[in-house]
C-alpha cells in the first residue's frame, strides 16, 4: 500500500504545482469585472421589481390624492393604471421584454397566475382591481365609491406589501 | 352589468342578401401571397372603398389589391381597381382611364379631401411606400408629388380634420418592420395546434403609426410626437377610426392592436392624449389584450355616446365597449351575447349599421382565417381558412344570429378581410362591399323585403346627426375609417321601422353650429348645407 500513497502524493503534489499558473491565464481584473456583472445580472429582476413596485406605488398615492379631492373618473383611472401596471407605453416595454425573451414571471404565467411579462400584479388582483375600477366609475353615491375602494385598496395594499 | 339595446321601432324584416358581384361585373381577385401563406404579411388582406370619386351622386368602388407570390418568386403584382358605377347594379373597370392601378402590394384605404379643392382624394396604404392620389374633379387622378408616408407595412389610415383649422390632417397605422426580401424567404416556423403555419405578429417589431398634419393646400408633415399621437408601445396596428368618443364634437381616434392594448386617444384641440388603458377600451373585461383587427362605431343606444366594436382572432369574442362617458368604456360583450357568435370565427372588417332599418344598429362581421392550415383543424378550432359572414341583428335587448336566414350573400364562405357600407343601387338601404383573400370581392345587395323606412343625410363635416320623434330619438355620428382599412359611404343613415314622418332633424357640427329641419318627410336622401 506505501508506494501507491506515496504515487498519489507526488500527483497532488504535480496537480498543486500546476494550479496557480492555469488562474494567472484569466486576469484578476477580469474576473473582479466578470463577478461584478454577475451580481448585477442577478440584481437586475430585483431592480425591475422594484420599478414596478415604485410605479404602482405612484398610481396607488394618485389614486388616494384623487379620491380626497372627489375627482373619482380620475381614481378610476389610477386604479386601472394599477391593475394593469403601468400605461400603454409601459405596455410597450413589456411586450418587447418578452419578445426578447425575458419573462420576470414565467413559472407564474405558466400556470395563468401571472399575465404575460407582469411583475407583481397576478391575474385575480387585475381582474378585481379593473372591477373595481370600473364600479368607482359608475358609483352613483358615496357608499358605493367607499365599497369600490375598499376593494381596490386590498389587493393594491397586497400587491404592494409582497 | 346587464345592457339594453333598445328595438325603438318595428316594421321590418329580417335582413336579406344577395351577392351580385359577378353581375355586376366586379370581377378583379385581390392578391395576398402564397397559397400556404407562409410570412404573416400574406395574412393582410386588402381594404376597399366606398367613394363617390366622381361626385355623380353614387357611390364607386375602389379596391386595393396585393401580390400573388409563388415560392420566392412574385408571380403577380396585383393592380389597384376602380369601378365607376354605371346604375343598374353594374359596376365599371375605369382604373385607366382614372389613371389608377398602382401595382405596389396594397394594404388599406382612406378618403377625404386632402388639398381642399372640395374633391375626394385617395390615399392607399401599401407595403413600401403610400401614395396620397389627388382628384382631378375630371374623372382622373395624379399623385402627389411629395405624399405623406410610412414606408413600411401601413395598415388603416384616416384622414380628418383633427385641430378644426379646415383642412383634412392624417393617421396612418403601422403594423410589422419586414423587407420583402424576409416575405420572400420566409418558411412557416411557429407550430400552431401541431401544424407550421406563419410567425407572428409575436416576435417582430411593430412598425409605428404617423400623424402628418395637414399644413394647407395639401403639404403634409409629420407630427406624430408633437400631437401627442406616438406609437408609444410600437404596437401592431390593423384598423383605425375618428370619431367624436367624448361628445366635444372633436374626433378623437381608436385603434385596433392585434394582440396588444388598443389606443384611444382623446383629442383636445389638435393635441391628443392616449387614454386606452385606463378608458377600458383597450383591454377586455378580463384586462387581456385582445388580436384587434377591425372596428365599427356606432350609438348602440341612441343615448348620444359613441360606442365601440372590435374584431378579434379565432376562440376569442369579437368585443362591444359601451360607452359610459367621459371617455369611459365598458366592456358588454356578454351582457349582449356578442360572444357566442363570433368566438369560432376570425374576424376583420366589420360595422355598426341598421340594415333591416328597424331603427337601431345591427352588425355585419367579415371573417377568414389566416392559417390555410386552419383547414387541416377546422373541426377542433370551430372554423377553417374559409369562414362565414357573420350578420347579428338586436332582438330585445341582446343579439341574434340571423346569417343563416339573411339570404345567399350571407352562405358565401370565403376569406373575407375588407368590408365597405354603403347605398350603391340608390334604395335607401345599406349594401356592403368585401375583399377576400385571393378572389374576386363579395357585393352584398340588401334585398330586405320589408325594410323599415329611412333617411340618408349627406351633411359634410357635420358630426352629429339627431332624428326625434316623440319621445324616440335616433342618433348617427360621423366615423371616418374603421372597419377593416376599408372606407364606408360617408352619409349618415337613419332606419324607422315603421315611421312615416320625424318631428325633427338636428344636425351639428365640429364648432357647434346646430342646423334643425322641421316635419321631415321619410324615404329620401338629403343633401344638407350648412
Amino acid at each position: 500500500m506505501k508506494p501507491n500513497l506515496k504515487l498519489y502524493v507526488v500527483l497532488g503534489a504535480v496537480a498543486l504545482m500546476a494550479m496557480p499558473s492555469v488562474a494567472q491565464k484569466t486576469p484578476t481584473s477580469m474576473v473582479a469585472a466578470y463577478d461584478s456583472l454577475a451580481k448585477i445580472i442577478l440584481n437586475v429582476r430585483q431592480a425591475e421589481e422594484d420599478l414596478v413596485r415604485a410605479m404602482l406605488d405612484g398610481h396607488y398615492h394618485g389614486a388616494k390624492a384623487y379620491m380626497k379631492q372627489g375627482m373619482y373618473n380620475e381614481a378610476a383611472a389610477e386604479m386601472a393604471l394599477f391593475a394593469n401596471e403601468g400605461d400603454n407605453a409601459v405596455a410597450g416595454i413589456r411586450k418587447r421584454l418578452v419578445e426578447g425573451g425575458h419573462h420576470h414571471n414565467a413559472a407564474g404565467e405558466e400556470q395563468g397566475i401571472y399575465e404575460e411579462g407582469y411583475v407583481l400584479v397576478t391575474r385575480e388582483a387585475k381582474k378585481e382591481m379593473l372591477a373595481s375600477s370600473t364600479a368607482m366609475r359608475q358609483a352613483k353615491d358615496d357608499v358605493a365609491r367607499e365599497a369600490a375602494w375598499k376593494e381596490f385598496a386590498a389587493f393594491a395594499e397586497e400587491t404592494l406589501a409582497e | 352589468m346587464a345592457v339594453t339595446i333598445p328595438t325603438i321601432a318595428s316594421g321590418s324584416s329580417p335582413p336579406y342578401f344577395v351577392d351580385i358581384a359577378a353581375e355586376a361585373g366586379v370581377v378583379a381577385p385581390t392578391w395576398c401571397g402564397r397559397d400556404d401563406k407562409p410570412h404573416i404579411m400574406e395574412s393582410n388582406g386588402t381594404g376597399l372603398g366606398l367613394v363617390d370619386y366622381d361626385a355623380d351622386g353614387d357611390l364607386d368602388l375602389y379596391l386595393v389589391n396585393g401580390w400573388r407570390l409563388d415560392g420566392a418568386e412574385i408571380a403577380e403584382r396585383g393592380r389597384d381597381v376602380l369601378y365607376r358605377n354605371e346604375g343598374q347594379g353594374r359596376f365599371l373597370d375605369v382604373t385607366e382611364k382614372a389613371g389608377l392601378g398602382s401595382d405596389a402590394w396594397g394594404s388599406g384605404l382612406a378618403a377625404g379631401d386632402a388639398n381642399g379643392d372640395g374633391l375626394l382624394d385617395l390615399f392607399v396604404t401599401n407595403f413600401g411606400t403610400d401614395v396620397l392620389y389627388l382628384n382631378r374633379g375630371d374623372g382622373t387622378f395624379e399623385e402627389h408629388p411629395d405624399s405623406p408616408n410610412l414606408e413600411g407595412w401601413s395598415a388603416g389610415a384616416v384622414l380628418f380634420d383633427s385641430d378644426g383649422d379646415g383642412d383634412e390632417d392624417l393617421y396612418v397605422g403601422g403594423y410589422i418592420e419586414c423587407t420583402l426580401e424576409e416575405v420572400l424567404a420566409e418558411k412557416p416556423s411557429l407550430v400552431w395546434e401541431g401544424l407550421d403555419v406563419m410567425l407572428g405578429p409575436f416576435g417582430l417589431e411593430g412598425l409605428g403609426n404617423k400623424f402628418f398634419r395637414n399644413q394647407g393646400g395639401g403639404r403634409f408633415e409629420e407630427a406624430t410626437a408633437e400631437a401627442g399621437l406616438e406609437d408609444v408601445g410600437l404596437f401592431y396596428t390593423f384598423g383605425i377610426l375618428a370619431a367624436d368618443l367624448d361628445g366635444d364634437l372633436d374626433l378623437d381616434i381608436y385603434a385596433a392592436n392585434d394582440s396588444n392594448p388598443n389606443y384611444l386617444y382623446s383629442n383636445d384641440g389638435g393635441v391628443f392624449q392616449e387614454v386606452g388603458l385606463w378608458s377600458g377600451a383597450a383591454l377586455d373585461e378580463g384586462g387581456s389584450a385582445q388580436a384587434g383587427m377591425g372596428l365599427a362605431a356606432g350609438d348602440v343606444e341612441s343615448d348620444g355616446l359613441v360606442d365601440l366594436l372590435v374584431t378579434n382572432f379565432q376562440q376569442d369574442m369579437s368585443t362591444l365597449y359601451r360607452n359610459l362617458g367621459d371617455m369611459i368604456f365598458e366592456d358588454v360583450t356578454r351582457s349582449v351575447q356578442l360572444g357566442g357568435p363570433t368566438f369560432s370565427l376570425l374576424s376583420w372588417g366589420t360595422t355598426l349599421s341598421d340594415l333591416d332599418q328597424d331603427g337601431d344598429l345591427d352588425i355585419f362581421v367579415a371573417n377568414g382565417h389566416i392559417y390555410p392550415q386552419a383547414d387541416l383543424v377546422a373541426d377542433k378550432v370551430g372554423g377553417g381558412f374559409r369562414q362565414p359572414n357573420l350578420l347579428l341583428v338586436d332582438q330585445g335587448g341582446t343579439l341574434v344570429d340571423v346569417s343563416a336566414e339573411a339570404g345567399p350573400g350571407l352562405a358565401v364562405e370565403k376569406v373575407s378581410h375588407g368590408l365597405a357600407v354603403g347605398d350603391i343601387d340608390f334604395d335607401g338601404d345599406l349594401d356592403m362591399a368585401i375583399s377576400n383573400v385571393d378572389e374576386p370581392p363579395t357585393l352584398l345587395r340588401n334585398d330586405t323585403k320589408e325594410p323599415g323606412t329611412f333617411l340618408l343625410v349627406d351633411a359634410p363635416l357635420a358630426v352629429r346627426v339627431e332624428a326625434a320623434l316623440g319621445d324616440d330619438r335616433w342618433i348617427r355620428h360621423r366615423v371616418i375609417g374603421g372597419s377593416f382599412l376599408s372606407v364606408n359611404d360617408p352619409r349618415f343613415h337613419f332606419g324607422f321601422g315603421d315611421k312615416r314622418q320625424l318631428e325633427s332633424l338636428t344636425l351639428i357640427w365640429p364648432d357647434g353650429f346646430r342646423r334643425r329641419l322641421l316635419d321631415v318627410p321619410l324615404n329620401h336622401a338629403l343633401k344638407i348645407e350648412r
